[in-house]
C-alpha cells in the first residue's frame, strides 16, 4: 500500500503498481490525490541559477553561499516536507540565525497553537469514526478540500459504537458563509453565517445552550441546534479556515464554546489542516523552541512574534529559502512582491510561480512517491511512508543536509 | 463610466481547481478554473449581464486588479458578497497589511467590480507584476 501526501488525511490505502520505476496502476485516490500523483509527471524542476540550467552540486553550493552571506535570511514553507527534513531545516535556521516560518502562519496556526497547548480538546480521526454521533463542519468543506474525510472518518463509515452510521447514528452539520458541497449533504442542518459572523454565531449557540433567545439566525433553527448539541453523546467540530480567518483575535470564544459543550457532553476539535505535514512542523518546532511557527534565531535564543511571520519577514529579510511551497501563488501580492526582491532559493519537485522567480532552483524528490519519511496527519497521528517510484533526485532532507554542510 | 458594484470577496477551495493546479499552475485549465468570480444574480444584473450571457469583469481595489470571468451564484441571494477560488488571481487583491493575528484577509477582500472588455488576466501577467 502507498500513502497519498496530497493532503493531511495521508490516506494509507492507496494501491499503486509500479513497473520499471513508473506507475502503471493506481487505486483509491480521490480527485485531489489523483492530481497529486499526476504531478510527478508534469512540470518537474531542474537545477537552475538565474534561469540557466546547472548541475545539482552548483545549485546547492550557490544556495549555501547566498544563505551564508545573508544577514537576515528567512526559511519558509515546510508543510510539504517530511519530519526528517523539517528537523534539518530547524537546525539550519539555528545555525544561520535565521527566521523560520511555515504555511500555518497564514493558515491554521492560531488554532493549532491552542490544540497543541491543550487549550482545546482534540481527538484522532479514528476516534471520530468509532464514536462520533455529531460532526460539525465549521468553515470547512471536506468535499472540496479533503475529499475522503467523510467516507473514511466523519460521516459515512461504520465505527465501533456507530454501526448504523450516517443512516441513523451520525448527524452532519455545516456552518458556513455559503452552501458548500459539504453543506449540500446536510441541507436541513446547514447554518449560514454572515462573513466574519462566526463569533456572533458562537455567542448565539452559547445563548441557546443557556435557554436564552439567540441574537442571530433563525430562532427556531438555532434552538433546534441547541437540542442536537445537548443530545450529542460524542461530538466533533472540524474547524476550517472559514472559522479561523473569521475569528482571528476572538479565538478565546471558541475555547469558551468548547468548555461549555464539554460541561454538557463530549466535544472535540480537529483542525482541517491542508498540507500533509503542516502539523508535523508545528509539533517539531514547538518541541525544539516552545513555539509552533514564526521563530527567529537571530540572537541565538528562539524569539517568537508576529514580526517573524512570513508576511512581516518577507519585507525585512535579505535572502529566503522556500521549500515545498509556492508563496508567489498563495500569499498576498505584497508579500510575493517583497520576496521577489531578495535572492530566493526554491527547493521544489515542481515548477511554480515561486520557482520561476527564484535565483536558485533545487529539484527534490516528491515525498510519498519518490521519497520516504514521516508525516503527521491533521489529528496528530504519525504516518510513515516508503517511496513507491524510483528517483535519482535527492530528498528535501538530503538537500538541506548538504546546504548545511556547505555553510 | 461602467457601473461599479462594491463587494466583499470570500475565497474558497474547489476540488477541480485544486486538481488542475497540482498538474500545472501554467495551464489554460488552471487559469479557467481559477480566474472566476461568483456573483449574486442581482449584482450581475447591475453589471449589465443578460440571462445566460458570459461576462468578464474587472475586480479591483487598492492592492491590485484582475480581469476574471463572472459566474452566477446558485446560492440564496447574497448581494454585495462574492466568491473567488483561492489562487494567484484572488491573491492579487489581498492586502499584506495584517491585523494583530498577522493573518492576511484572504476571506474578506473589499473590491469593486465592473464589466470588462479585456481578456482574462494571464498567469504571465501576474508573474510580471510580482517581479515588478
Amino acid at each position: 500500500m502507498a500513502i497519498c501526501t496530497g493532503c493531511s488525511l495521508l490516506c494509507e490505502d492507496i494501491e499503486a503498481a509500479e513497473k520499471d520505476g513508473a506507475l502503471t496502476h493506481v487505486k483509491n485516490l480521490c480527485r485531489k490525490g489523483h492530481g497529486h500523483f499526476q504531478a510527478a509527471f508534469t512540470e518537474r524542476t531542474v537545477p537552475m541559477i538565474d534561469g540557466e540550467q546547472v548541475d545539482l552540486d552548483r545549485a546547492i553550493t550557490k544556495a549555501a553561499e547566498i544563505l551564508k552571506s545573508a544577514k537576515s535570511p528567512l526559511l519558509y514553507g515546510w508543510s510539504n516536507s517530511t519530519l526528517e527534513a523539517q528537523a534539518v531545516g530547524i537546525e539550519l535556521a539555528e545555525k544561520l540565525g535565521a527566521t523560520i516560518d511555515d504555511t500555518s502562519s497564514s493558515c491554521q496556526g492560531i488554532l493549532m497553537e491552542r490544540i497543541l497547548s491543550g487549550k482545546l480538546p482534540t481527538c484522532t480521526l479514528d476516534d471520530v469514526r468509532n464514536y462520533a454521533d455529531t460532526s460539525i463542519f465549521w468553515g470547512s468543506d471536506p468535499s472540496s478540500s479533503h475529499p475522503r474525510h467523510l467516507s473514511r472518518f466523519s460521516y459515512y463509515p461504520r465505527g465501533e459504537k456507530r454501526q448504523k452510521s450516517y443512516e441513523e447514528e451520525r448527524t452532519c452539520i455545516a456552518v458556513d458563509v455559503r452552501k458548500s458541497a459539504t453543506a449540500n449533504l446536510c441541507p436541513n442542518y446547514y447554518f449560514q453565517v454572515a462573513p466574519s459572523g462566526d463569533a456572533q454565531f458562537m455567542e448565539a449557540i452559547l445563548a441557546v445552550l443557556e435557554g436564552k433567545i439567540p441574537r442571530v439566525g433563525d430562532k427556531k433553527k438555532m434552538i433546534g441546534l441547541g437540542s442536537i448539541l445537548k443530545k450529542t453523546e460524542w461530538g466533533v467540530i472540524f474547524a476550517g479556515l472559514g472559522m479561523v480567518y473569521s475569528l482571528q483575535e476572538k479565538m478565546d470564544l471558541f475555547e469558551k464554546l468548547l468548555a461549555r459543550l464539554n460541561e454538557i457532553t463530549t466535544f472535540k476539535v480537529v483542525p482541517m489542516v491542508g498540507h500533509y505535514n503542516m502539523r508535523g512542523f508545528n509539533e517539531l518546532l514547538l518541541e525544539k523552541t516552545g513555539f509552533i511557527n514564526r521563530v527567529s534565531f537571530k540572537d541565538g535564543k528562539p524569539a517568537h512574534g508576529p514580526e517573524h511571520s512570513v508576511v512581516a519577514a518577507a519585507k525585512t529579510c535579505d535572502a529566503a529559502l522556500i521549500i515545498g511551497s509556492d508563496p508567489f501563488s498563495a500569499l498576498p501580492f505584497g508579500t510575493a512582491r517583497a520576496l521577489a526582491k531578495v535572492p530566493l532559493i526554491a527547493i521544489d519537485p515542481r515548477r511554480s510561480l515561486t520557482t520561476d522567480g527564484a535565483k536558485v532552483v533545487i529539484p527534490s524528490a516528491l515525498s510519498g512517491l519518490e521519497a520516504g519519511g514521516t508525516g503527521v496527519r491533521m489529528d496528530g497521528v504519525k504516518i510513515k511512508f516508503e517511496p513507491i517510484m524510483k528517483s535519482d533526485l535527492p530528498t528535501d532532507e538530503q538537500i538541506l543536509t548538504r546546504i548545511m554542510e556547505a555553510i | 463610466m461602467a457601473t461599479e458594484v462594491e463587494v466583499t470577496v470570500v475565497t474558497m477551495r474547489d476540488i477541480f481547481q485544486d486538481e488542475a493546479g497540482r498538474k500545472s499552475r501554467f495551464s489554460d485549465e488552471y487559469r479557467d478554473q481559477s480566474a472566476q468570480i461568483i456573483l449574486d444574480k442581482q449584482d450581475l444584473a447591475k453589471l449589465g449581464a443578460k440571462d445566460g450571457q458570459k461576462l468578464r469583469v474587472l475586480v479591483k481595489n487598492d492592492v491590485g486588479s484582475v480581469v476574471v470571468a463572472a459566474k452566477t451564484s446558485e446560492d440564496n441571494p447574497h448581494p454585495g458578497l462574492a466568491f473567488m477560488y483561492n489562487s494567484p488571481w484572488s491573491n492579487q487583491l489581498v492586502s499584506d497589511a495584517v491585523s494583530e493575528s498577522s493573518i492576511p484577509g484572504f476571506k474578506s477582500i473589499k473590491a469593486i467590480v465592473s464589466a470588462a472588455e479585456e481578456k482574462v488576466t494571464q498567469i504571465s501577467e501576474i508573474q510580471a507584476r510580482i517581479k515588478g
